[in-house]
């Protein structure tokens, strides 16, 4: 077998093969969204037993590196009887580690609503989760976009990790179009690229997004 | 006005998710446990690695390639089924067998009697000697003058073994071990590691390299023999696979193979 | 299937390579973070004080960095560099590239440390005769350090659970140790457990240490 040039084909493989990329991070994006919410409401509801068990969800996701997670899952599991394929396993992982930081982002913002938000709320009486969902959510919202934004950067990129188990993505693309052309400089030169393009824009629009909320709260404080 | 854009959000995320789910969590077949199995299933599960050129790599089409994946397919051809390919890495070759993600393995799978503790093994379809390879103008006969060079091998492999245990009693050589056979060769050509151990075709591969003609294969280290992997307690599968290697031995189909893929003969494939 | 029997004696009665591979994660963990500090440090001053040409390189860097993978920055380091030159060893190519990745986050926060002090404190510094690299060192940098101190452990922490990639281009640590076992005994998930339950540790110990400095070196009142 020749080896071959790094052509016009093998940059229109490696640049197809992002979206595999782009579906695992929308995949970790969509389900550690929704579960990070659960957490961060865990996290700050009520119950002592549930905070803690929160707490240690995000302390175990934040300790440990998300490729050893990764392994867990993947190899790990055939002792309960399960066999993910690298796809389950990713996508299952990715979304139980983002969600951690999700958990995290979502306390925050909700530990940043003024505490007379929640005091209102139980003068007009309501309970706990209409609470959260109708006043604190709706005002947290605003102060979670920025850093769930820059958090979607992190994701991209590590997306790249999965690459590891064999999960054929953007990275894994990068070592077998290099096995046949060894022209590294190209290939993960190009692969970088491609990264950057998919993150640049998201970087921007997470520094935007903070820049006017900074602003906006210039304003109210003014108001104040 | 929030809340309804509060509502979208979310309704969407979950959307996402659930479709996400259905993506990833297809059905799982049942484990085929023999021949009939897999035929009346209408497909047979193999696992492939196309970073392990020339034995799987990708075509110009950007199709999986080379002698194991040409191997895997006259496999799927005999049984009269289509092959379905998983791709997995050399670590997770055992484990995709354990965990039914495949019904066989076909992916450079060295036949080791620790492995056979693990999964069963065909008679060997192909064999190649696991040999050092290092740059032409470095003087290398043996380990002994590996001492004080950087050695570079797969994390895992025949080589690993035995240049681990050729480090033991040889103190000074030092080992880096890859995660996979492309950097290794990778790092082999960048200059990162002073020699390699890896199969034949190595130095053969090397060449096509633009530094490639300054690589030379400088001694043997033990020949392997590649067996396609079975789960174990599937004695139906594995007597099918036994005859259906011994008839493309008959042949000529596996010296084609080898020719094609690997510029020189197969060794003599003994059997057990 | 049948029932699994954990089977923890093959990996603990190996428990010194993995004490050793933790070391070695402490180690390149530990020398990444104090370069890529440095680097933090510098860059961010280059970028607040520096001429606009400097200032405008440093932006680039730090975004071309955050906005790709480590993986790729190791392979790049690793592979690619030799071609231009530089031929670095396993180990001398994670540190570096550890530390770029790490310099480009720190030299982020250590700008917005940096931002957060009002201008009034450098004009009054100005206005006492201090030299602009006094005022650098012991009114900016100090008070930012102080400001940005949990984004900047934050972002260590991650840098210490980033090590685990680093095998990837041969280089030996807990995560590339563990990888031999699991060839050696094919027992992954109990291999990982206790790998998984190291990395816990090691976090919870830089955690304990980064707290006990804050208190040694922040001890001054606002």
């Amino acid at each position: 077998m020749n080896l071959r040039e790094f052509g016009f084909g093998e940059f229109s493989f490696l640049l197809l093969s992002a979206r595999w990329t782009i579906l695992l991070s929308l995949i970790a994006f969509a389900g550690g969204g929704i579960l990070g919410i659960l957490v961060g409401s865990l996290r700050i509801s009520a119950s002592k037993p549930l905070r803690m068990i929160a707490a240690g969800y995000i302390r175990f996701f934040q300790s440990t590196p998300i490729l050893i997670q990764l392994f867990m899952a993947y190899y790990g599991t055939a002792f309960i009887g399960l066999s993910p394929d690298p796809w389950t396993a990713a996508a299952i992982t990715f979304s139980l580690n983002s969600a951690a930081f999700f958990g995290d982002i979502v306390r925050g913002s909700i530990e940043a609503i003024p505490s007379g938000q929640w005091e209102a709320a139980k003068a007009l009486s309501l309970r706990f989760v209409p609470t959260l969902r109708l006043v604190i959510f709706p005002q947290a919202l605003k102060l979670m976009l920025p850093p769930t934004v820059g958090f979607m950067v992190q994701i991209v990129k590590t997306t790249s990790v999965a690459s590891l188990i064999g999960l054929t993505e953007l990275a894994r693309t990068a070592t077998m179009i290099n096995t046949v052309t060894f022209e590294p400089m190209l290939v993960f030169g190009t692969v970088a690229l491609i990264y950057f393009a998919l993150c640049w824009p998201l970087s921007l629009l997470a520094k935007r997004l903070e820049r006017r909320l900074e602003v906006e709260g210039r304003g109210r404080a003014a108001l104040a | 006005m929030f809340k309804t854009r509060l509502r979208t959000i979310v309704a969407g995320c979950a959307a996402l998710a659930m479709s996400a789910l259905l993506l990833t969590a297809a059905p799982r077949q049942a484990a085929a446990e023999t021949v009939d199995d897999i035929i009346s299933r209408g497909k047979v599960v193999i696992a492939i690695d196309t970073t392990t050129p020339p034995y799987g790599m990708i075509d110009e089409e950007f199709q999986p390639a080379g002698f194991d994946i040409e191997f895997a397919k006259l496999i799927g051809a005999a049984l009269g089924v289509p092959v379905e390919f998983v791709t997995v890495t050399s670590p997770g070759r055992i484990p995709a067998l354990l965990t039914n993600r495949a019904d066989l393995v076909v992916s450079i799978f060295s036949i080791t009697a620790p492995r056979a503790l693990q999964v069963n093994f065909s008679i060997p379809y192909a064999g190649q000697s696991a040999v050092v390879i290092a740059p032409k103008s470095s003087n290398i006969k043996s380990h002994a003058d590996l001492v004080g060079k950087k050695v570079g091998l797969t994390r895992g492999t025949g080589e690993d073994g035995l240049l681990t245990e050729a480090a033991k009693a040889n103190p000074g050589i030092e080992i880096l071990r890859f995660d996979d056979y492309a950097s290794l060769l990778q790092a082999m050509v960048s200059g990162q590691i002073d020699a390699m151990g890896g199969g034949d075709y190595g130095d053969i591969y090397l060449k096509k390299s633009d530094k490639g003609e300054d690589f030379e294969m400088k001694y043997i280290l033990k020949t392997f023999y590649f067996g396609v992997g079975v789960r174990r307690g599937n004695p139906d599968i594995l007597q099918w696979l036994n005859t259906f290697i011994f008839t493309l031995k008959q042949d000529g189909t596996l010296e084609r193979l080898s020719q094609k893929y690997r510029n020189t003969p197969l060794p003599p494939l003994p059997v057990f | 299937m049948q029932s699994y029997v954990f089977q923890f004696g093959p990996i603990l009665i190996r428990s010194e390579e993995l004490i050793h591979g933790a070391w070695l994660t402490i180690w390149f963990a530990s020398v990444s973070m104090i370069l890529g500090l440095a680097i933090g440090i510098l860059g961010a001053v280059a970028r607040s004080f520096g001429p606009r040409w400097l200032s405008r390189i440093v932006a680039a860097y730090v975004e071309l960095i955050r906005n790709t993978p480590l993986l790729i920055q190791l392979y790049f380091v690793f592979f690619t560099l030799p071609f231009l030159g530089l031929k670095l060893s396993s180990s001398a190519a994670a540190i570096l590239a550890l530390s770029i990745h790490l310099g480009a986050y720190a030299t982020e926060i250590m700008r917005a440390g940096i931002q957060s002090i009002p201008s009034g404190q450098i004009e009054a510094a100005k206005s006492l005769g201090l030299k602009p690299y006094k005022i650098i060192r012991h009114i900016v940098l100090l008070q930012a350090l102080r400001a940005i101190y949990p984004a900047l452990c934050g972002q260590f922490i991650l840098q210490l659970l980033g090590t685990s990639i680093i095998s990837a281009i041969a280089a030996e640590e807990l995560t590339a140790i563990a990888n031999n076992m699991v060839m050696q005994t094919f027992r992954s998930f109990e291999v990982y457990i206790v790998v998984a339950i190291i990395y816990f540790v090691l976090v919870q110990g830089f955690i304990l240490l980064f707290q006990g400095f804050s208190r040694f070196f922040f001890r001054w009142k606002t």
